[in-house]
């Protein structure tokens, strides 16, 4: 799966993000929070199979950042 | 682990919820935050309403109501009960147990057992795999099961990950021996190197309350609790269930031989989570019942069997179904169960009159 997928993904798994593009700042996303977190790190792990902390997800500065927390190997 | 358990039956459920009221955007605006804000949590999570229990209530009296209704309802001698199994994670001591306080409650036979069983949310299928054990190996003809917590006093008001969550209410299940083969299938699983992402860290042996473990102190998020608050990672708890909780369900219903479940009792950790646990799992999410963390809160290990009285008591009260049980939590730990219930007395879940 390429980026512009994953990105597609993304945006329908979190409901602050269905407009975002790689480079936006997450902190400058409204409601960019801990429920957001929590959608993030469910998306990845029912849809992916990848495990990602809070910690990782809160460290993360812009969307592509949190792309990348998924192995550039899976599907 | 698989366990294969016969010639048992759940005789009855009865559950008795806290009985003071809250609710999330009221709380929430009352501790300054923004409606806007609390109302996308409260439609994206499931979080409403919630009933406590109040001020000197004890899972342990939630329990007793429980049991008194239901050995009222089945028209049960207490002397006729072997074993008290008592699941919680909020005795009313250290020591006794309170198995052994709700016997004397009760005012059960001195031939009879009694021991708690320390879990949470995964608890009542563990305490309904005792009680068949008890009644299937055990010598035992009938066992109370009784599962409660009042996790409502353990959070800090401060810490909003976990305050707006809980309820209170204890619940009774009589199991009972029978002379039929209708087995039930029991899958288990423990990840205690995970163990620290549902704690309550101070207040046991290892860290004894002290004044210092009362010091509130802000986290990250600036959530603010105390060591001897209840403490948990809502991100690696849904991870863990994610991963762990559908295949121990895809195992008991294969060791069943079912394709489907007629009645699913999952632990109701809230409606997001329900609705996406339900999916990972093969189910269709519209024959998983989760609304009740926005009626009355997580209840712990009384949620299972709250599921029982609240939307299938009357389905059971004339029909057998084929059930699903499922609970995951602190341990981390997780059990699924499959296997026949019914027809049998589910009681209407009901909050402490007192």
């Amino acid at each position: 799966m390429n980026e512009a997928a994953r990105l597609s993904a993304l945006r329908k798994a979190v409901d602050v993000l269905t407009d975002a593009s790689p480079d936006d700042r997450l902190a400058a996303r409204p409601n960019w929070d801990s429920l957001a977190v929590l959608l993030v790190v469910t998306h990845f792990e029912h849809d992916y199979g990848v495990t990602v902390t809070g910690a990782q997800v809160r460290a993360c500065a812009t969307v592509r950042d949190l792309l990348a927390l998924l192995p550039s190997s899976q599907p | 682990m698989h366990s294969a358990l016969s010639h048992f039956r759940i005789a009855g459920v009865a559950v008795t919820t806290g009985s003071v009221e809250r609710d999330f955007i009221a709380d929430g605006l009352a501790a300054g935050i923004d409606r806007a804000q609390l109302e996308r949590v409260s439609a994206a999570v499931g979080l409403r309403k919630r009933l406590v229990a109040p001020a000197g209530v004890t899972a342990l009296d939630l329990c007793e109501d429980a049991a008194r209704r239901l050995l009222s309802a089945l028209d049960v001698d207490p002397s006729s009960i072997d074993a008290v199994v008592f699941v919680t994670q909020t005795p009313d001591h250290p020591q006794p147990n309170d198995a052994s306080l709700l016997h004397g409650r009760l005012g059960l036979s001195k031939a009879a057992m009694a021991f708690d069983l320390s879990h949470g949310c995964s608890g009542w299928v563990y305490g309904l795999h005792q009680a068949a054990l008890l009644c299937a190996h055990g010598g035992a003809a009938r066992v109370l099961l009784c599962a409660g917590d009042t996790l409502s006093r353990l959070t800090h008001p401060a810490d909003r990950s976990v305050d707006p969550i809980f309820g209170d209410a204890g619940s009774a299940a009589l199991v009972e021996r029978t002379g039929v083969d209708a087995p039930w299938h029991f899958i288990f699983g423990t990840d205690g190197s995970a163990a620290d992402v549902i704690a309550v860290p101070a207040g046991g042996a290892r860290s004894p309350a002290s004044e210092s473990t009362k010091v509130v102190k802000r986290d990250a998020e600036g959530h603010g609790r105390c060591e001897e608050n209840l403490r948990m990672d809502g991100a690696a708890v849904m991870s863990f269930t994610l991963r762990e909780v559908p295949g121990a369900v895809k195992a008991a219903l294969t060791a069943a031989g079912w394709k489907a479940p007629e009645a699913c009792a999952f632990h109701q950790a809230n409606r997001f989570v329900l609705s996406v646990l339900a999916k990972a799992c093969g189910l269709d999410p519209a024959s998983v019942p989760m609304d009740l963390t926005e009626r009355f809160g997580n209840l712990s290990s009384a949620s299972v069997p709250a599921v029982l009285a609240h939307a299938y008591g009357a389905a059971l009260s004339t029909a057998s179904l084929r059930l699903l049980a499922c609970g995951y939590g602190v341990g981390l730990s997780w059990a699924a169960a499959a296997g026949p219930i019914g027809p049998c007395v589910c009681l209407p879940m009901l909050p402490l009159r007192r």
